[in-house]
C-alpha cells in the first residue's frame, strides 16, 4: 500500500475498486460472479473457513473459472444462526448452513449452470417457503442499515475495499479542509447519542473534552469495546466486519477534540476482533491514515488496542480508564468526569464502538440527512443483537422509534416453535424485562426509560413461556454478584442480600414480605452505589417485579414455578403444567406396566374426571412434554382415556375413601353450581369428611360439561358415570334450584358453614350492535344448551358463527351436524390467533366449514319480517399489539373493505360471562367479575369462596384445579391447623421398574383413530376414537422420559 | 509505540510447554523488557506471564513485581481482580460454558449442571487427573448460536445437555477410560 497524501490518492483507489465493490448488490453490474462468504466469529464456529477453502479449491478445479468468480470473505450479514452463509452476486442469492460438501453443487449448478440451488437457500422459519434473494427476506427487508451499511459486503481485512465505499474520505475532508470546531458542530447537529447505553449526546461530550484544559497538553480518545453485557454482540461484529470505520471515527474525534492518541479497550473474549483491529491499524498506519502526519495535514493520531482481562465493571468508563492504566478496574466517583480527567489524568472522550462507527458516515452523508432518521430526541439507527426464543436471531439495525413488537415479529419472525411471547430483556444486566402489553413501546432512549428498561448497548433477548422470570432475576443477580468490584458496600453486600432472597424464593422457601424487601433493597442500592454498575444492578429484579409480580407471588405462596424451571418446585414438567396438578408420570408409567386400575387411582387422587380429561382436556402436559424435543410428546390423553376404560370397571372408579373425623371438624358446605369446578370442590370436600350439598339450576348435573361440550367430543353417558362416582361418595345435590329464585344466598349462608360459588359463564356477551334480537340471531352458548338439552334437533340454511374460541368452533360443528347447508366462522383476527384449540380448528376445517379470518361484523342485516338475512362485515388488517401480545385487528381502509355474507342463522360466540345478580352483597372487580383472592379463593365474604368461571372463563382442567384449591382453602379456614399436609398434595413417585441408564425407546408417537368426515358430520358420534389396543398404549407409555425420576427413588416432594 | 498483542508475542516461536522453568523465566524477562517503558502495561505483562507459565503462581507474580519494580501487592491486586488470570494450574482442556443471557434462556444452565455431574467438579475446578478445567464465561458474543460451549479453542454451537458427554469424550485422551475422572 502506498501512502495516501491527498484526497486525490483516496479517490484513485476508490475509482479502481468501486465498480467491483459497489456492484455487490442485487442486480449489480459486474463482469464476475462475486461470492461473499461471512467470516465472523459466529460463522467461523459454524465452519465457514472450511467452506471458503472448499469454494476456492472448487473454483480452481474448473479451468477458466477463476477469472469469472471472485470469492470475498466479509463481515457479518446479520443472520448468524444460519451460518455459514454465502451470498452470490449479481443475483443476491443467500445460501445458508453451508458445508464443504455443498460447494461442488453450488459451483456446478449456480455458477456454471446459472440455476439457483433452491434446497440451500433461505427458508422462512414460519412457512418453510424458500426465499432465494436476500433483499426479499423479511429479516433484512425492514432493517435500515447505516452504521452497518457495508457490513457483510466488504472484506474487513482489505483497506482498499473500505476506501472504495467512501471510507476515510470523511477523515481526510476533516483534517485537510475543515476546522475542528466545524467537525464538532456537525456531530452536534446530527443529534448522535452514545450507543453504549447512557445516550449522552456525543457532540456535547466531545465539546467538553475539546474545551477542557490538559495539565500536560495531552488528550485521549478511548473506544469502549468491552462489550460485557451478556447477550450483546453488536460491537464484536462491527469490529470484525468494519474495523476501519471505528478507527476512522476515532481519528475524526481526535481531530475534533485535539487528541493525538487513542485506545481501543477490547475484551479478551473477542480474539478475532482484536486480530482484525490490529491488522486494520497496521494497514492504516502504512497508508498514512493513522500516524504522525495524516495525509500531510500536520494532524497526527495513533491508536493502540488494550485487552480487557475479564471484568464486567470495566465497561464503566472510570473503571475502564483505570484498567487502561494497568490498575484494578475499580470505578471512581464522578465528577471529575473523563472529559476533564481521564486517562493519565488528561481530558478523555470515551465512546463505544457503535458510536464511532456512525461518525464517518454522518460526516460524509451530512448531519441533516442523519438527523432525518429516528425520532425527535433519538436520532439515527440502533443495532441490536436479537437472540433468545425468536425465529430469526442475529444482528439487526433499525431506525430509532421502531416498536419492540415490530423488531420481534417483523424482523425476528415471531416466537420460536410458535410458543407464547413472554418478555423481552433489553439493556442487559442494567436493563429491564418488558412484558406483552409493552410490545408497542417505541425503541428510543426516553420511551424505554419510561417503562423501566433502558436502551443499553443493544442486547435484546426474547423469552417465551419457558423462561421463569424469578429465575432470570436470580441469574442477573448472580452475574452482578460475580462482577461487582466490591469497592462500595451497597453493590457488594446489597446485591448479595438480594441474591439470597431470590435463591430462597426459587427453592420454595420464600415468605411474606420478600418482594417488598427486594424492592426496598433495590431502591437503596440504586441510590447509593458509586458507579453505573451498582446503580443499575437492581433493575432486572425491580422490572421483573413490576411486570411479573404474579410469578414471584406464585413461587412464594403456591410454591409453584409456572415455567417449570425452578428445580426445587418442579416434580416433572407435565405435572407442573397441569392446572389440576395431576401426577402424569405416575399414571403413564403404571399404564406402561398394564396396571390400569392403579394408574386410574393415581389420576383420581387429583382429578375426579379422568374420562372428560381423556377426551377433551387441553393437555398442557403434552405441550411441556420433554419427549417433544426428541420426536413428539407422549400421548398422555390417549393413555388416560384407555386406562380409565380398563381400570374403571364398567364405570365404577376406585374412588378414594372418605376421611372419618371428629364431629366438630365436619362442616356443612353448600356449592352453587354443579359443573366441573363445583363437583370437583364437592369431591375433595367430601374426601375430607365434610357434608356437601350441590345446588344446580338445571335439571341435571354437569354444567358446561353437559351443556357446553357437544356429545361428539364427550358423550353424556360417560359424564353420567363420572358424576355418579362422585355422588356415591355421599355428595348431596338439589336440581332445578336457582339461587335468588328458589332459595336466597343469605339463606344458604345461614344453613352452611361455607359456600362455594361455582357457576358457569352462561351469559353470551353481546356484540353491541343493532338487531341482535332479530329472529335467527342467538348467543352461541344458548344454542349449545338447546341442542344438548334436546330442544333443538334440526337446522336449515346457512349459518354464520361469530368468534374464535372453543364455543364458536363447537357451535359451527354442531350446526353442521344439525343439517345446516353451509357453515362459516367469521373471526376478526387471524386463524393462528384463535383461542380455540388447534386440533378443534383442524377438525372443523376437515369437516368443510370455512373460517373467514380478519372479518369483523359491522351490522346484522334483517329482512322486512325481522328475520336475519346476513351480515355486513368489515375486513380487517393487523396493526399494533394489544395487551394480550397479539396484533390488534383494525378496519381495512377502502371500498373493498366491506363484504356482505348471507345467512339464515347467526350465532354469536365472542365471549361469555357469569350472571352474578343473585349475589349483590359480594364485591366485584371493575370489569364486573367477582372479587376473589387469587390464593385463598375467598370472596369479599370470608365464608364464601369462588371457583371456575367466576374467576375468569376457565377451561376444564383449570376449573378442576380451582375445585381442589377451594376445598383446601375451606378446610384451612374452617379447621385451622388441623390438617398439616393434604395427602393428595404429596406427590408420590410410582413404584415401577425403571433403569435410569437405559437409552430411551426410539419409536414415535402412537396414532389416534378418528371417525372419517363422512361418518361423522351427520351425527353426534365420537370424532376422536382414541387408541383402543392394550399393547399400543403400553408401548406409548414407555416413551415417557421419566423427568420425575430422582437419584434417590421414592423421594417425595411435598407441596402443601 | 506499544509492542502489540501480548498473547501473540508470548507465544511467538515459543513452545512454552516444553521449556524448563529457567527457560520460561528467561523468556518472560525478554518480553517484559519490551513492555517496561510502556506506561500501564502491567496487565499485558501478566498476560505474557500466564501464557508462558500456564497460571500465575506466587513465585511468578513476585518475579514480575521485582522485575518491573512495582509493589508486589499491586501486582497481586491486579492479578486477583480480573477473571482471566488464574492462580491455580488449569487442566489440559478448559471447558467453558457460556452463561450469557441468550445461552442461559436456551439451556446453558442444564448444560452446566450436566457437566458438573459428569466431570464431578464445580465451575472453576479441575479434575483430579488434570484433564479438564470447568469454567463459566459470561457471553462470548455468539448469542445467535446459543447455547454455546467453548472447549479449548473450539466453539460448539447449539449444544444440548444430552449431547455434552460426546463432546467431552472427544477431548479425552484415547487411553483414558471414559468414566475415570468422574
Amino acid at each position: 500500500m502506498s501512502r495516501i497524501t491527498s484526497a486525490d490518492d483516496l479517490r484513485r483507489i476508490r475509482e479502481d475498486l468501486a465498480a467491483e465493490v459497489l456492484s455487490r448488490r442485487v442486480g449489480g453490474d459486474s463482469p464476475w460472479f462475486q461470492i461473499l462468504v461471512c467470516g465472523e466469529t459466529g460463522c467461523v464456529s459454524s465452519g465457514c473457513l472450511a467452506v471458503q477453502t472448499a469454494l476456492k479449491e472448487e473454483i480452481a478445479r474448473h479451468a477458466g473459472l477463476a477469472d469469472r468468480v471472485r470469492v470475498v470473505q466479509t463481515g457479518c450479514i446479520g443472520s448468524c444462526e444460519l451460518g455459514p452463509v454465502a451470498v452470490v452476486y449479481p443475483e443476491g442469492i443467500l445460501y445458508t448452513e453451508l458445508t464443504p460438501a455443498d460447494i461442488p453443487t453450488i459451483v456446478e449448478r449456480h455458477v456454471l449452470g446459472g440455476e439457483i440451488v433452491t434446497e440451500k437457500v433461505y427458508a422462512d422459519p414460519t412457512t418453510g417457503e424458500r426465499i432465494p434473494v436476500i433483499d426479499d427476506i423479511p429479516f433484512f427487508k425492514r432493517q435500515v442499515k447505516f452504521a452497518r451499511k457495508w457490513a457483510g459486503i466488504i472484506d474487513p481485512e482489505n483497506l482498499d475495499e473500505y476506501i472504495a465505499t467512501g471510507g476515510y474520505e470523511a477523515l481526510l475532508d476533516a483534517v485537510l479542509d475543515q476546522s475542528p470546531e466545524h467537525v464538532l458542530q456537525q456531530i452536534k447537529d446530527s443529534g448522535l447519542r452514545g450507543r453504549g447505553g447512557g445516550g449522552f449526546p456525543t457532540g456535547v461530550k466531545w465539546e467538553l473534552t475539546a474545551r477542557a484544559a490538559s495539565k500536560d497538553g495531552r488528550k485521549f480518545v478511548v473506544c469502549n469495546a468491552d462489550e460485557g453485557d451478556p447477550g450483546a454482540f453488536m460491537d464484536r461484529s462491527q469490529l470484525e466486519g468494519l474495523p476501519h470505520s471505528v478507527l476512522e471515527g476515532m481519528a475524526i474525534c481526535g481531530y475534533a477534540v485535539g487528541a493525538s492518541h487513542g485506545y481501543i479497550y477490547c475484551r479478551a473474549e473477542y480474539p478475532l476482533a482484536i486480530d482484525r483491529l490490529e491488522l486494520a491499524i497496521a494497514q492504516a498506519r502504512e497508508a498514512g491514515l493513522l500516524g504522525p502526519d495524516i495525509a500531510g495535514s500536520g494532524f497526527g493520531f495513533d491508536i493502540e488496542v488494550r485487552m480487557g482481562a475479564g471484568a464486567f465493571v470495566c465497561g464503566e468508563e472510570t473503571a475502564l480508564i483505570a484498567s487502561i492504566e494497568g490498575k484494578r478496574g475499580e470505578p471512581m466517583p464522578k465528577p471529575p468526569f473523563p472529559a476533564n480527567e481521564g486517562v493519565w489524568g488528561c481530558p478523555t472522550v470515551v465512546n463505544n464502538v457503535e458510536t464511532y462507527g456512525n461518525v464517518p458516515r454522518i460526516l460524509s452523508e451530512g448531519a441533516t440527512a442523519y438527523a432525518r432518521l429516528g425520532t425527535d430526541t433519538s436520532k439515527g439507527t440502533k443495532i441490536f443483537a436479537l437472540a433468545g426464543a425468536v425465529k430469526n436471531v442475529g444482528l439487526v439495525e433499525v431506525p430509532m422509534g421502531i416498536t419492540l413488537g415490530d423488531i420481534i415479529y417483523d424482523i425476528g419472525g415471531g416466537i420460536l416453535d410458535d410458543k407464547e411471547f413472554k418478555a423481552a430483556q433489553i439493556g442487559g444486566p442494567s436493563g429491564g424485562c418488558l412484558p406483552r402489553h409493552l410490545l408497542n413501546v417505541k425503541v428510543d432512549y426516553e420511551s424505554l426509560k419510561e417503562v423501566g428498561a433502558m436502551m443499553g448497548s443493544g442486547g435484546l433477548i426474547v423469552m417465551n413461556e419457558d423462561t421463569c422470570m424469578v429465575d432470570l432475576a436470580k441469574y442477573f443477580m448472580e452475574f452482578i454478584q460475580e462482577e461487582s468490584c466490591g469497592k462500595c458496600p451497597p453493590c457488594r453486600i446489597g446485591t448479595r442480600r438480594m441474591l439470597q432472597i431470590l435463591e430462597r424464593i426459587t427453592s420454595g422457601r420464600g415468605r411474606d414480605g420478600d418482594i417488598e424487601e427486594l424492592i426496598a433493597l433495590g431502591e437503596d442500592i440504586r441510590r447509593t452505589s458509586v458507579c453505573g454498575l451498582g446503580q443499575t444492578a437492581p433493575n432486572p429484579v425491580l422490572s421483573t417485579i413490576a411486570n411479573f409480580r404474579e410469578e414471584y407471588e406464585e413461587h412464594i405462596h403456591l410454591k409453584k414455578c409456572r415455567a417449570g424451571v425452578c428445580g426445587d418446585l418442579v416434580y416433572a414438567p407435565c405435572q407442573n403444567a397441569c392446572p389440576a396438578g395431576v401426577n402424569v408420570p405416575a399414571f403413564v408409567n403404571l399404564a406402561a406396566e398394564g396396571r390400569y386400575r392403579e394408574a386410574l387411582e393415581a389420576h383420581l387422587d387429583r382429578n375426579p374426571f379422568p374420562m372428560a380429561c381423556g377426551m377433551v382436556c387441553t393437555h398442557s402436559c403434552e405441550d411441556k412434554c420433554r419427549r417433544a424435543s426428541m420426536d413428539a410428546p407422549v400421548a398422555v390423553r390417549e393413555i388416560k382415556r384407555f386406562m380409565t376404560q380398563m381400570g374403571g370397571h364398567n364405570g365404577a372408579y376406585p374412588m378414594p375413601p372418605v376421611m372419618k373425623r371428629p364431629g366438630d371438624e365436619v362442616k356443612s358446605i353448600g356449592i352453587i353450581g354443579g359443573g366441573p369446578a363445583g363437583l370437583t370442590a364437592a369431591y375433595f370436600l367430601r374426601r375430607l369428611g365434610h357434608s356437601v350439598m350441590v345446588y344446580e339450576m338445571q335439571d341435571e348435573l354437569g354444567g358446561m360439561m353437559r351443556y357446553g361440550i357437544p356429545e361428539y367430543r364427550y358423550p353424556k353417558d360417560v359424564l353420567d358415570q363420572e358424576i355418579r362416582n362422585i355422588l356415591d361418595m355421599g355428595v348431596g345435590h338439589r336440581l332445578n334450584c336457582r339461587i335468588g329464585r328458589d332459595v336466597t344466598l343469605a339463606e344458604l349462608r345461614k344453613k352452611h358453614d361455607g359456600i362455594v360459588v361455582a357457576i358457569g359463564g352462561w351469559r353470551g356477551v353481546s356484540l353491541g350492535i343493532a338487531n341482535e334480537d332479530a329472529d335467527g340471531v342467538q348467543a352461541g352458548i344458548d344454542f349449545l344448551w338447546l341442542v344438548a338439552h334436546g330442544d333443538l334437533k334440526r337446522l336449515r340454511g346457512k349459518v354464520i358463527v361469530i368468534g374464535g374460541g372453543n364455543t364458536a368452533i363447537d357451535c359451527a360443528r354442531t350446526a353442521l351436524r344439525l343439517g345446516a347447508s353451509d357453515v362459516m366462522v367469521a373471526y376478526r383476527r387471524t386463524i393462528d390467533q384463535m383461542p380455540a384449540e388447534e386440533e378443534e380448528i383442524a377438525e372443523l376445517l376437515d369437516e368443510g366449514i370455512t373460517i373467514k379470518e380478519l372479518t369483523d361484523i359491522d351490522e346484522i342485516l334483517v329482512d322486512d319480517r325481522g328475520c336475519v338475512r346476513g351480515i355486513r362485515a368489515r375486513m380487517q388488517e393487523l396493526g399494533n399489539f394489544d395487551s394480550s401480545g397479539r396484533r390488534r385487528p383494525q378496519p381495512r381502509a377502502g371500498a373493498d373493505g366491506e363484504v356482505v355474507f348471507e345467512c339464515e342463522h347467526l350465532l354469536t360466540a365472542i365471549s361469555q360471562n357469569v350472571d352474578l345478580e343473585f349475589a349483590p352483597e359480594l364485591a366485584l372487580n371493575r370489569n364486573g367479575t367477582l372479587k376473589i383472592d387469587r390464593y385463598t379463593f375467598q370472596t369479599s365474604d370470608p365464608r364464601i369462596w369462588g371457583s371456575g368461571d367466576v374467576l375468569s372463563l376457565a377451561n376444564l382442567p383449570v376449573a378442576i384445579g380451582h375445585g381442589e384449591e377451594v376445598a383446601v382453602s375451606i378446610e384451612r379456614t374452617l379447621n385451622p391447623d388441623v390438617i398439616k399436609s393434604f395427602p393428595w398434595r404429596v406427590v408420590k413417585s410410582p413404584d415401577v421398574a425403571y433403569d435410569p441408564d437405559a437409552e430411551p425407546v426410539t419409536y414415535g408417537r402412537v396414532q389416534t383413530e378418528y371417525s372419517s368426515v363422512q361418518d361423522r358430520i351427520t351425527n353426534f358420534l365420537l370424532v376422536n376414537r382414541g387408541v383402543n389396543w392394550d399393547e399400543a398404549i403400553r408401548k406409548e407409555a414407555r416413551r415417557c422420559l421419566r423427568c420425575d425420576y430422582r437419584e434417590a427413588c421414592n423421594e417425595e416432594s411435598v407441596r402443601s | 509505540m506499544a509492542p502489540g498483542n501480548p498473547l501473540k508475542i508470548a507465544t511467538q516461536g515459543c513452545n512454552c510447554e516444553e521449556m524448563t522453568e529457567d527457560q520460561k523465566y528467561a523468556r518472560l524477562d525478554e518480553i517484559l523488557d519490551l513492555y517496561r517503558s510502556e506506561p500501564g502495561s502491567l496487565i499485558n505483562c501478566l498476560y505474557v506471564a500466564q501464557t508462558i507459565f500456564g497460571y500465575l503462581s506466587d513465585a511468578v507474580l513476585k518475579h514480575v513485581a521485582e522485575y518491573l519494580d512495582v509493589p508486589a501487592a499491586r501486582v497481586a491486586g491486579v492479578a486477583s481482580f480480573y477473571s482471566y488470570f488464574t492462580r491455580q494450574p488449569r487442566g489440559k482442556h478448559v471447558i467453558k460454558v457460556c452463561l450469557g443471557t441468550a445461552c442461559y434462556v436456551r439451556g446453558g444452565k442444564q448444560i452446566m449442571e450436566t457437566l458438573v455431574r459428569d466431570l464431578g467438579i464445580k465451575a472453576g475446578e479441575t479434575t483430579p487427573d488434570g484433564e479438564f478445567t470447568l469454567a463459566v464465561v459470561r457471553c462470548v458474543g455468539a448469542c445467535a448460536l446459543a447455547p454455546v460451549v467453548l472447549a479449548d479453542e473450539d466453539t460448539h454451537r447449539r449444544v444440548r445437555a444430552a449431547r455434552i458427554s460426546d463432546i467431552i469424550a472427544a477431548y479425552r485422551k484415547p487411553s483414558t477410560p471414559v468414566r475415570e475422572a468422574v
